[in-house]
C-alpha cells in the first residue's frame, strides 16, 4: 500500500516549510492559505507565498521524547518542541536533529529554550522498504553549533566570461564522525541519506554563488546510494531548492540522475558547461551534485574491506558564464569495461575486485586521463598549481599523484579522505571544493575523477579574481566542516546503525 | 434553557482491557444497565446518538450504526459523533426542538485492540504536522507545562511545589478510583511513585501523569422534562451545554498555557444555566494529563490563571483530596478521572456524566460529595476532543 498523493502534499509543503502572508494585515500562516482568517473574503488573491527554508527560528519550548510513535523509534531519544519564526508570527512543531541523547542523560530544557535554530531538510520517519521516502524540514539544529544559519541573497552578476566555468559551489558533510587510527570519516545522522546530502550541498552552492535559483535550467545528481532504484534525487533537489522558473507546483528545470560509480557527478561537469554555453537556449546556469552515503558491507563480510574507508557527504557546483570563479579550459575522458567494483540491482552493498581495483583500474584510468589532458593542452605537471583526484583510500591518490609527477604541495591540500572518508560520487568534487576554498586567482587546477567500471574525467580549471570575492559568502567551508568543534564521534556499532538510516 | 432535557438513567461498563469482548457487546452492556435503571424498552427509543472517536480505525468497523441496528433490531435514526458530549449536545438540541422525546446517548471505544499502533493513531488525530515533526500524545502536555512555568515565572522552590501539586492530582484521582467499581485502576499510588516515574525517564511528566489506553462504553437516557418525571423520581437536568473549537495545530494557537475552547464553552454553558462557577462543587474535567486537569480548572473559571496548583488540599492519598477556592471546596474527578477511571475516548464523556448524575442524586456511595450534609445541586463536566481542539461543557442540576 502506498500513499504517494498524500506524501506529495506533505513533502511539497513540509520540505520547504511553505507559509503564507496576508498582504492586507500582514498576518502569517504556516502552510499555504488562500485567504486570511483575519481579513476574510477580501483577502482572496491577496495572500503571498513565503517559506521558511532559509530562515532562522527560535526554539520556544521543548521537551524530551523517550517513547516516540512507531515511525520514529529508530531516532532514539530526541528533543521535540515549538519553533517560532518572524518574532513569533509563525510557530511550528519541530524536533532537534543531529543529537544522540543517552537514556540517562538529564536535559535542562530552559538552557535550550530561547536558542536560535536552523531548519534542516531530513527524512521524516521510517517507512516500509517499498514506500516513498518521506522528507520534511521540521527538523532543526542549533544555529550556534555545527551548521550556522546563512542567508540566501541573490546577487546580480557583474561580468560575463568567454568560456563557462564554476560560479559557485557547496559542500555538505554531516556532523558525526568515526575515528579509527589517523582516519576520520563522516557518518550521516540516522535521518540523512544521499537525497538530504544532495539538497544540503545544492542549498550551500546557491548561497555561495548568489545565483537566482530560478535561473538554474538543469540539475544533474550523481549518486550510487540513491535510496530508490527508480526515482531521481534530482527531482527532489529541483523542487526543494526551487530550481528553474516556478509555475504553480512545477519547476521549469530539467532534472536527471546519473550513475557511474564515483564519477557520476564529475562526468557531468562538461555537459553542464556545454549546456550553459549553448547559444540562445536561455539556460544560464546548470547544477551538478555528487552525493553519497557510501555503502559498504560490514567488516568480515565479502566486500567488507570498503567499510574501512566509506564516508558520507555531497558537493554541488553551479556552472555558468557569469561571475565565474574557475574557468574550464579543457577536459579529457576515458573509459574501459573494467568491472573492478560493482553493485548488482537489489543488493545493499557493493563488491570489488580486490587487487584488481588498483593498477588495472584506478591507476590506469586516472593516469591516462590526466596525462592525455596535459598532453592535449601542452602542459607539464610543474605548470599545475593543484592536482585533485579520487580518494578511495589514503594511499591511492598519493601514489598516482607522484607517478604523474606532482609534488606534495600540489596534491596534499585536496586530500579529504582522512577527514570525511571516501564519499564516492562526492569524493573528487569535495577535493576540488577544498582547493577552490584556498586557491588564489589565476591558478591552474586539474581534477581527475575515477569511477569504477571504469573511467576517468580530467578537467583543467583556471581560477579567476572573483574566487576571492565570493569566498566570504560561505561560512560552511570544507575546512569549517573538517575541523569543527561541534563534530561528534561515534563508535563502530553506532556508525553502522546511523548509516543504515531510518 | 427553555425546555430542559433531562437524564433519567445512566449506565456504563468497567473501563480497562476487554480483550474477550466485541465492541458492540460493550455498548449493549452499558445500554442494559441504563435501561434497567429507568425501566425503558428499546422500542421506546426514538433515536440514538452514539459516539466513538476512532472505532473505524481501531476495529475496522464501517457504519457502526448498521451494526447496532442489527444488534438491537432498531431502525430509528442513529447518528455517530466523536464524543459522548457531542452526542449529548445533538440529542439535547433535538429534544429542545421537540423532534424526539426519548433518545439513547451512548459512547464506545475499543482502543486496546490496536495497542501497537494506538499512539500513532492518537497523534495523527491530534495534529498531523506535530506527528510529522515527531510529536507524541504526551508532548503537547509537556510543552504546555513548559509554557505555563515560563509564563508565570515559576522557579526554584515554587517549581518543586508545582511538580508535587501535579503529582497530587494523579494521587487524588487514583484514590478516588478505589471507590469506583467501574474504574480501570482501583488502586492507590503515592506521590513518590509519580515523581519517581518522571525521574526514571528524566522528563517533566511521567507514566503516572497520563491517562491510560482503555476500552469501555457508557450510555444514558435523555428525555424531555415532561416525560422525565414519569420515568424517574429524580431526573437530572441539562441546564447548560455548549461547545467551542480551537486550532488543530497547538503550536499555532495564541496562548499555549490555556485552552481557549474550554473557556468559551464554559462561558456559554454558565450563561445558559444562569449560575456561576461558585455554585458548582463537583466537576469532572478531562485530565488526559495532570497538567490538563490543572489548566482546565483555570479555564473553567474556578481558579485564576496560574494558580490552580496552589489550591489542592486534603490528603490526596487517602481520597480526601479536593481544591479549595475562595474558602469553598471543589471536588474534581470523583470517579478517578481519565487518569484512574480510564479514557476510552468515545465513552469517556459518558463516564463523566455518569459520575455527575450519581453525585447529584446522592447515589455515589463511598465517593459521595456532601455540601452541608446534602448532595450537590450542580455539577459540571468538561470534555475535549483532540488536544483542546474541541471543548464541550455540560452543566447538570437537580432542579
Amino acid at each position: 500500500m502506498s500513499s504517494e498523493p498524500i506524501e506529495r502534499r506533505v513533502s511539497y509543503l513540509g520540505d520547504r516549510l511553505k507559509a503564507s502572508r496576508c498582504k492586507i494585515c500582514g498576518k502569517e500562516y504556516f502552510e499555504v492559505r488562500d485567504y486570511c482568517g483575519n481579513c476574510g473574503r477580501k483577502s482572496f488573491g491577496k495572500m503571498e507565498s513565503i517559506d521558511l527554508f532559509y530562515e532562522k527560528g527560535k526554539l520556544e519550548l521543548c521537551t524530551l521524547v523517550r517513547e516516540p510513535t512507531n515511525k520514529f523509534t529508530k531516532l532514539g531519544n530526541y528533543i521535540y518542541g515549538i519553533i517560532s519564526f518572524h518574532n513569533g508570527q509563525i510557530r511550528v512543531p519541530g524536533r532537534l536533529t543531529d543529537q544522540i541523547i543517552g537514556d540517562n542523560e538529564e536535559i535542562d530544557f530552559s538552557s535550550l529554550e530561547g536558542r536560535e535554530v536552523v531548519p534542516r531538510f531530513r527524512r521524516r520517519y521510517s517507512v516500509g522498504k517499498s514506500d516513498v521516502v518521506p522528507t520534511i524540514s521540521l527538523a532543526f539544529t542549533f544555529a550556534d553549533e555545527y551548521y550556522p544559519h546563512q542567508e540566501y541573497k541573490t546577487v546580480q552578476p557583474t561580468k560575463e566570461y568567454d568560456v563557462p566555468g564554476i560560479v559557485g559551489y557547496g559542500v555538505y558533510v554531516s556532523r558525526f564522525r568515526i575515528k579509527e587510527g589517523n582516519i576520520e570519516r563522516a557518518v550521516p545522522f540516522i535521518d540523512e541519506d544521499a537525497i538530504t546530502a544532495a539538497v544540503e550541498a545544492g542549498k550551500l552552492a546557491l548561497i555561495h554563488s548568489g545565483v537566482d535559483s530560478a535561473l538554474v535550467g538543469k540539475i544533474y545528481v550523481g549518486s550510487e546510494s540513491n535510496p530508490y532504484a527508480v526515482k531521481p534525487i534530482a527531482s527532489k533537489v529541483a523542487q526543494v531548492l526551487k530550481l528553474g522558473e516556478e509555475e504553480g507546483d512545477v519547476q521549469g528545470v530539467d532534472a536527471v540522475d546519473t550513475e557511474f560509480a564515483c564519477k557520476a557527478a564529475s562526468s557531468m561537469f562538461k555537459d553542464a558547461a556545454a549546456l550553459v554555453n549553448y547559444p540562445n537556449l536561455g539556460i544560464k546556469y546548470a547544477m551538478v551534485i555528487g552525493a553519497d552515503n557510501s555503502q559498504a558491507a560490514p567488516r568480515g563480510c565479502p566486500g567488507g574491506e570498503l567499510d574501512l574507508f566509506v564516508g558520507y557527504g555531497a558537493a554541488a557546483f553551479i556552472f555558468g558564464k557569469h561571475d565565474v570563479i574557475a574557468e574550464i579550459e579543457g577536459w579529457y575522458s576515458c573509459t574501459s569495461d573494467t568491472p573492478d567494483f560493482w553493485r548488482r540491482d537489489g543488493e545493499p552493498f557493493p563488491m570489488h575486485g580486490g587487487r584488481f581495483t588498483g593498477d588495472p583500474a584506478y591507476f590506469k584510468h586516472v593516469k591516462k586521463a590526466t596525462s592525455k589532458l596535459m598532453e592535449k593542452l601542452n602542459l607539464k605537471a610543474s605548470d599545475i598549481n593543484y592536482f585533485v583526484t579520487h580518494q578511495p583510500n589514503p594511499q591511492f591518490p598519493v601514489r598516482v599523484a607522484k607517478e604523474l609527477g606532482f609534488k606534495e604541495e600540489q596534491y596534499a591540500a585536496s586530500l579529504q579522505i582522512n577527514k570525511f572518508g571516501n564519499t564516492y560520487s562526492g569524493c573528487s568534487p569535495i577535493g576540488l571544493a577544498s582547493i577552490l576554498d584556498v586557491a588564489k586567482p589565476d591558478e591552474l587546477i586539474i581534477i581527475t575523477s575515477y569511477g569504477s567500471g571504469a573511467g576517468s574525467d580530467a578537467y583543467l580549471l583556471r581560477t579567476t579574481s572573483q574566487i576571492v570575492d565570493k569566498r566570504q559568502r560561505q561560512k560552511l567551508t570544507v575546512r569549517a566542516q573538517a575541523d569543527n568543534p561541534f563534530v561528534k564521534y561515534v563508535d563502530y556499532p553506532t556508525y553502522r546503525r546511523l548509516k543504515l538510516g531510518l | 434553557m427553555k425546555t430542559r432535557p433531562a437524564i433519567v438513567a445512566v449506565g456504563r461498563t468497567k473501563f480497562g482491557e476487554h480483550y474477550g469482548k466485541e465492541p458492540e457487546q460493550l455498548i449493549e452492556e452499558a445500554w442494559l444497565a441504563a435501561s434497567q435503571e429507568c425501566n425503558i424498552e428499546r422500542k421506546d427509543l426514538e433515536a440514538c446518538y452514539l459516539s466513538d472517536c476512532f472505532l473505524p480505525i481501531t476495529n475496522k468497523l464501517g457504519l457502526e450504526e448498521g451494526f447496532l441496528s442489527e444488534l438491537t433490531e432498531l431502525h430509528v435514526p442513529m447518528e455517530v459523533t466523536r464524543s459522548v458530549s457531542a452526542a449529548l449536545l445533538a440529542a439535547c438540541h433535538a429534544i429542545q426542538a421537540g423532534i424526539y422525546s426519548t433518545v439513547l446517548v451512548g459512547g464506545i471505544e475499543k482502543m486496546t485492540d490496536r495497542w501497537d499502533k494506538i499512539r500513532d493513531d492518537l497523534m495523527l488525530l491530534e495534529d498531523t504536522w506535530s506527528y510529522y515533526a515527531g510529536g507524541t500524545p504526551e508532548t503537547n502536555h509537556e510543552l504546555m507545562l513548559r509554557a505555563y512555568i515560563k509564563k508565570y515565572g515559576i522557579t526554584g522552590e515554587k517549581l518543586e511545589k508545582l511538580n508535587v501539586a501535579l503529582a497530587q492530582v494523579a494521587v487524588k484521582n487514583h484514590a478516588h478510583a478505589t471507590k469506583n467499581e467501574y474504574a480501570q485502576f482501583q488502586r492507590k499510588i503515592t506521590i513518590e511513585q509519580v515523581l519517581g516515574a518522571r525521574k526514571a525517564v528524566n522528563k517533566p511528566l511521567g507514566l503516572y501523569d497520563f491517562a491510560p489506553i482503555s476500552d469501555g462504553a457508557s450510555a444514558l437516557i435523555l428525555t424531555s422534562e415532561e416525560q422525565a418525571e414519569k420515568m424517574t423520581p429524580q431526573p437530572i437536568y441539562v441546564l447548560g451545554i455548549s461547545s467551542a473549537t480551537d486550532y488543530l495545530n497547538f503550536p499555532g494557537r495564541d496562548d499555549l498555557t490555556h485552552f481557549a475552547a474550554a473557556r468559551l464553552a464554559m462561558k456559554n454553558s454558565l450563561k445558559m444555566a444562569g449560575i456561576t462557577p461558585m455554585d458548582i462543587p463537583v466537576v469532572e474535567v478531562y485530565d488526559q494529563s495532570t497538567v490538563m486537569e490543572m489548566v482546565s480548572l483555570e479555564d473553567l473559571g474556578f481558579c485564576e490563571p496560574g494558580t490552580a496548583w496552589r489550591n489542592i488540599r486534603g490528603d490526596c492519598q487517602d481520597g480526601s483530596g479536593y481544591y479549595e477556592i475562595n474558602g469553598k471546596p471543589i471536588f474534581v474527578n470523583m470517579n478517578g478521572g481519565l487518569k484512574a477511571d480510564g479514557n476510552p475516548l468515545g465513552a469517556t464523556g459518558g463516564a463523566q456524566i455518569f459520575e455527575l448524575f450519581k453525585q447529584l442524586r446522592g447515589e455515589a456511595g463511598a465517593r459521595q460529595v456532601k455540601i452541608d450534609q446534602v448532595s450537590p445541586r450542580f455539577g459540571c463536566a468538561l470534555e475535549f476532543e483532540g488536544f483542546g481542539t474541541k471543548a464541550y461543557v455540560t452543566i447538570l442540576g437537580r432542579e
